[in-house]
């Protein structure tokens, strides 16, 4: 699994299966969200933009936490895929990131009445799209891409201490948004005939981000290991 | 040479030669007293002079001031010694590196951070800072300009060797909850409440941060070396 070689040929074949996933739960969770479940009383159909925004949103965090592992790993046992799961995992966290908050600021206007607020967390959000940039701009400046990787690993273990702030931010300084959607403790305030496709379209965004992943992971392990024996084989047969 | 085996000796020896060092040379405690004057002092030509609006505005002028010119000066704290063999030194050493960091650090806020303490009682009269808010001004830019200064000094060694500007897009992200902390005892101590649970969370970073911060630099600054 840790060699660059067998995970190429892992990734190749699970490529298609999991692109094939990722399409099917999205969609079904989309349709589903956005055609089928209740208007809501208060904001009509406007509401129906959380389809996208939380589960995004939700990724943007859990795409970083994944990366601080990722990066504890790559330090500790220096793992060559570890730190390239973080180069390849950032810019998605970014996009991400920047879906929620552009979701979010279009759900405002009609809802909030503007399109941004200083509440803590949006502007959790924000600062954690300048962590990944951060991130990515570190990688991008060192030429050297496997001492890059282990550049970014130390950011990515410091960010850790950020994300539980976001979290916890909702709770010291609530002022507009409304409290996390879902909790592990109690059952979500909606109808289940809301949070149902929900729950369905973060799997979906989640086997996309699994999707993505693999699909940028395969290129840097190619364009990283592209003098060796195995990629020349791969691609040039003689 | 006397025989050295301690740690402490040997913290003491690398503190005591950064010190002498910055103080042959006025520049390194006097330039970051002069951007943060300067940069305090823009405040009030771009928002106007009214004694209201800046007396409420003070505290996060000069809490963003001390930030950055804190931040800018770390920037080069280990250029020199990387250049002319010094830190090579501290890594074939048997003393555990991280202390001897912690020692480059600490001179740096001894050289830096005390001199802009000092300015801010100043700025705070030029914004109008209400008088009872200032000895929490002082207490919370001592923890805060620490923290500052150690996770400046990462970014310093993650950026070694290249742009000031991307040391600073690397660690302002990281500097938020100092600032938030900062900011959130400066508007206790104005509103004259207790801040004392705010300096704790501080202090607790700071606890945390002094061997967190020193390991992950001692990491990076190592990847220099391959």
């Amino acid at each position: 699994m840790g060699s660059p070689p067998h995970f190429y040929k892992w990734a190749t074949r699970s490529l298609p299966w999991l692109a094939g996933l990722a399409v099917i739960v999205f969609c079904v969770g989309l349709t589903w969200g956005i055609g089928f479940s209740p208007t809501d009383y208060k904001q009509g159909d406007v509401y129906r933009i959380i389809y996208i925004h939380v589960p995004s949103a939700i990724l943007a965090e859990s795409i970083y936490i994944f990366m601080a592992i990722s990066g504890f790993i790559s330090m500790v046992w220096r793992a060559k895929i570890a730190g390239m799961l973080i180069n390849s995992a950032a810019p998605i966290g970014a996009g991400f990131t920047l879906v929620a908050l552009l979701t979010g600021s279009i759900w405002g206007k009609p809802t909030w009445g503007t399109w941004w607020v200083w509440d803590a967390r949006l502007t959790s959000t924000l600062i954690l799209f300048f962590l990944y940039a951060a991130i990515i701009g570190l990688h991008s400046s060192i030429e050297n891409k496997t001492k890059g990787d282990r550049a970014v690993a130390i950011l990515a273990v410091l960010g850790v201490v950020i994300v539980p702030i976001i979290k916890k931010s909702v709770d010291w300084w609530q002022t507009l948004h409304q409290p996390s959607t879902f909790t592990l403790t109690s059952s979500p305030s909606m109808p289940p005939e809301m949070y149902l496709p929900l729950l369905v379209c973060v799997l979906g965004f989640y086997f996309l981000f699994i999707f993505m992943l693999t699909n940028s992971l395969r290129g840097e392990i190619i364009s990283r290991e592209r003098d060796k024996s195995w990629v020349k084989k791969q691609f040039f047969k003689y | 040479m006397t025989n050295r085996d301690n740690t402490l000796d040997w913290f003491m020896l690398v503190l005591r030669r950064d010190l002498t060092l910055s103080f042959r040379r006025s520049a390194t405690y006097i330039t970051p007293l002069i951007f943060f004057l300067i940069v305090v002092t823009f405040f009030p030509l771009a928002l106007g002079p009214s004694q209201s609006l800046l007396s409420s505005l003070a505290a996060g002028i000069i809490w963003i001031s001390a930030l950055l010119s804190s931040l800018l000066a770390v920037e080069g704290i280990f250029s020199e010694d990387y250049r002319d063999g010094t830190l090579d030194q501290y890594f074939v050493s048997s003393e555990p590196v991280f202390i001897l960091i912690f020692a480059k650090v600490l001179c740096h806020w001894l050289v830096c951070g005390a001199p802009i303490i000092l300015a801010s009682i100043l700025s705070s009269i030029f914004l109008y800072l209400p008088s009872g808010a200032l000895f929490a001004l002082i207490i919370s830019l001592l923890l805060g300009t620490l923290f500052m200064s150690l996770l400046g000094a990462l970014g310093a060694a993650l950026a070694l060797g290249k742009s000031a500007i991307l040391s600073a897009i690397i660690v302002l992200p990281f500097s938020i909850p100092t600032l938030l902390m900062g900011t959130a005892i400066m508007s206790a101590a104005v509103n004259q409440q207790d801040y004392s649970g705010f300096l704790s969370i501080m202090g607790a970073m700071l606890a945390v941060g002094i061997p967190g911060l020193c390991l992950l630099t001692v990491e990076a600054i190592l990847l220099n070396y391959e």
